[in-house]
Formats: structure tokens, sequence, C-alpha cells
């Protein structure tokens, strides 16, 4: 089993769609590249909102919170919107220990992210 | 000796060696009051005992000064300096004051080791503060090998009503060689690991020890992630195989990597990243998650030893 699976999908909402990647696994120094290639392809198509799933993510590392701040950059400079939906508890203490969570916004749940 | 380096600039970081709380309370609200009449914002971080002594004896001042647990902000002591740099942030621009106590004698030589080697690395990070700083020691209860150690790593010192510049202080500043001493072997019934590119079984072992020493979930996850932060260095920086070793102490447990690489700022994990920094996160994850860290690194490697108390004193100060 992989250590870390991703995947895409494009909701067409009434107005703006979005897409969400789904990240699931453990994200860490020895697959961050494979998650940046995942990201880097989705900023590409330039969606006016990204939203990150991160419900099914075990464990992340600081490797992959700067693939995450690297796309995060990357969104901004197009004027656009990353977010992150549904962190577990030791995910989300990452992010409010390292402020990442005062750059970009994090929601509780994906429908939550896409209300915001 | 540099003395007229020293007392020229507008940083001054005095060690106060006192013995009774009457001694202590006068000489610190004097402290802190002569800040107030001059309109410079005060910090006190010292022991909750020493909080309420202080309380008590600045009166109407009190609302004036803000306090932190020692016990707490300190327990890892590496977590002082970016608390006291939030604090002189948050006062751009005004001289500030701040007490600070961090050794006690109920803490253990590894915690005693750190908080010299924290005193020591504020004339560092500090250097070009404008800010008065004063640690009080107790000499009743502290060994003298730690007050020995306080005298190296003050500029000034204040004793028996006495103010002057410590003879034993060092310019440029230095770290006492204490607190390099080789870290005491792990015992024999230790857990070894070699990892070189699977970090995910390095997490798995940390995930069951600490469970199995009755770590909460959430500390275990803590210890988790700053072991995993430690290992990732290895993968980054060395073209070697790293080593987990992971013990069981009394009231704690311990996990130490080992590897080839090399530590050389001895302020690393001391400083808040920028949020959007692409790097620098990793240490300052380990000292914000961890009890205590202890760190070795020279030519023949850097061994980070963490620990992690099974029953933390509890955080609703």
């Amino acid at each position: 089993m992989d250590l870390l699976t991703t995947s895409v999908a494009t909701v067409e909402s009434e107005g703006d769609p979005y897409t969400i990647v789904e990240v699931a696994g453990e994200a860490d120094v020895t697959n961050c590249d494979s998650l940046r290639e995942v990201l880097e392809a989705e900023v590409a198509k330039q969606p006016r909102t990204l939203i990150i799933d991160l419900s099914g993510l075990r464990f992340m590392d600081s490797s992959a919170l700067h693939v995450i701040l690297r796309a995060n950059r990357a969104m901004d400079r197009q004027g656009s919107v990353l977010a992150l939906a549904s962190p577990r508890e030791p995910v989300a203490k990452m992010l409010r220990l390292t402020a990442a969570d005062q750059l970009i916004p994090v929601y509780a749940s994906v429908r939550e992210a896409t209300a915001g | 000796m540099a003395d007229s380096a020293v007392l020229n600039r507008a940083f001054r970081h005095v060690g106060f060696f006192y013995r009774t709380e009457d001694e202590y309370a006068a000489t610190v609200t004097g402290f802190l009051r002569d800040g107030l009449a001059a309109g410079e914002p005060a910090l006190a971080a010292v022991p909750p005992a020493r909080i309420a002594l202080l309380r008590d004896a600045l009166g109407a001042d009190v609302a004036l000064v803000e306090f932190a647990d020692m016990a707490e902000i300190g327990r890892n002591p590496a977590r002082i300096i970016p608390r006291v740099l939030a604090f002189t942030r948050q006062h751009a621009g005004l001289r500030v004051r701040y007490v600070g106590e961090p050794a006690w004698g109920a803490r253990s030589e590894a915690e005693l080791r750190e908080a010299t080697r924290h005193e020591a690395l504020i004339n560092v990070a500090f250097a070009a503060a404008d800010a008065d700083i004063l640690c009080p020691y107790d000499t009743a209860g502290l060994a003298p090998a730690i007050i020995t150690d306080a005298m190296r790593t003050h500029p000034f010192l204040l004793s028996d009503g006495g103010h002057g510049t410590s003879p034993m202080y060092a310019v440029p500043p230095r770290i006492p060689s204490s607190c390099s001493l080789p870290l005491p072997a792990p015992p024999h019934d230790a857990m070894f690991h070699t990892y070189r590119t699977d970090l995910s079984e390095v997490r798995a072992l940390v995930l069951k020890h600490a469970r199995d020493a009755g770590l909460t979930d959430a500390r275990a996850s803590d210890l988790v992630l700053a072991v995993s932060e430690v290992a990732a260095n290895t993968l980054r920086h060395t073209q070697s195989q790293g080593t987990l070793t992971i013990w069981h102490e009394p009231g704690e447990i311990v996990c130490e990597i080992h590897d080839e690489g090399r530590i050389t700022d001895p302020l690393a994990g001391r400083r808040r990243p920028a949020p959007d920094a692409l790097g620098g996160h990793g240490l300052w994850l380990v000292h914000q998650l961890c009890d205590l860290v202890e760190l070795r690194s020279d030519e023949s490697g850097t061994t980070i030893r963490m620990h992690m108390l099974v029953q933390p004193p509890p955080t609703d100060g």
C-alpha cells in the first residue's frame, strides 16, 4: 500500500467551479515530491479555488508543509485561493505551531471551505 | 576582558544571586519598578511560587507587568528565547525589561544544563536588543556548579547588594563547556533501529513506545512528529543511515536520533520561522513539541535526544 495517496476532483458548483485534492496517508520528506507534482499540475490549471482535503492524512511533516506553502504562493500570484479542509488534530496542531494557519485558511470541512 | 565593550551596550544581562525571599522580592520588584517608571514594558517569567511572591510585593504595579509561568514556558528551556523575542517584537521601538528564572533546585541535571545553554544563548540572541534582563539564581537551592556557570553566562552580576561585571564572562560570548559534555549512554535495554529511506517505520516505533510509556494520544503524536522531523534531516542532509534509539526513564520516554549531519547554528530552532518560510521549521517544531531537547553536534555527527514526560504538570496557569 502506498504511504501517500492523492485524488483530484473538479466540482462544478453554481457559480465558481473549484478543485479538490484529497490527500491521504502519511506525507513526509520521502514522498513530498509526488505531492508537489500533483499540486503543481492543479495550480497550473488556474482554478479560482483549490481545496486540499486533509481528512485522510494521518501525518504531515514540514517537507510536506513546504510543498503546500509553495502551492499557496503560486495560487496567490494567480490571484486565486488555496484552502485546507478537515485536518486531523496532529496535522492541525502542526499548522498552528508553524503559523501556517495564519497564511492559509483552514476549515473544519470541505463544505465550510466551499462556503468560505 | 573587554568590559567597556560590554558596558556600553544597550543590552544588559544580569545574574542575580539571592538567598532569601525578601531579598528576591525587594531586588526584582525594584528592577521592574525602575523599568515601569521609565515607561518600559516588563515581562517576568519565573516559577509559579515566585510569581505569587512578586504579585504580592508589586501591589498596584502588578497590572503593568506581564507574567509567564517559567515551569510551563521554560519546561524546555529552548522555548524561552522565542517567547522573549515575541515580547520585544510586540513592543518594538521600546526598551524592555525581562526577568527570567530558568533554573531551580528541583530541575534535573539535563534540564539545568539546557537552562545554562539558554542563558549563554541569550547573549547571542539579544546582542543587538535594547533590553534589560535580570536572571535570579537561588544560591540556597542550586548546586555551586550551576552558580559558577551563571557567572560565565552573565556579563553582569548582582549579589549582596553589589553590582559589577562578571570576571568569568567571555567576550565574544561562549557556551560553558558543561553544556557540551558527552550525553550519558542509553541503557543496554534501549531499542535500536536504523533507517535510510523509510520514516514510516520510525514513526510507528515511536508511537508504539510512546503509548507503552503511557503518553496521551496527543503527546504521543507530538513525539512522533518531533522524531520524524529530526529523522527527515538525516535523509535531507546526509548520504548515510540514521539511528533511532528509544528507552524509558522514570517518568519519561526518551527518543534519540544520531546521524552524520552537522548543525552549526547554536540558535537553530529558537527563532520562529516566518510563516511562509520554506525551511527552518524542523527544529522549531522539535523544541515546541518536546519537554526537553539535548543536542550535540561535531565532526563525528549529530545526536538529538528528545524527552517527553509521561505526566506533564497541568498547563492551566
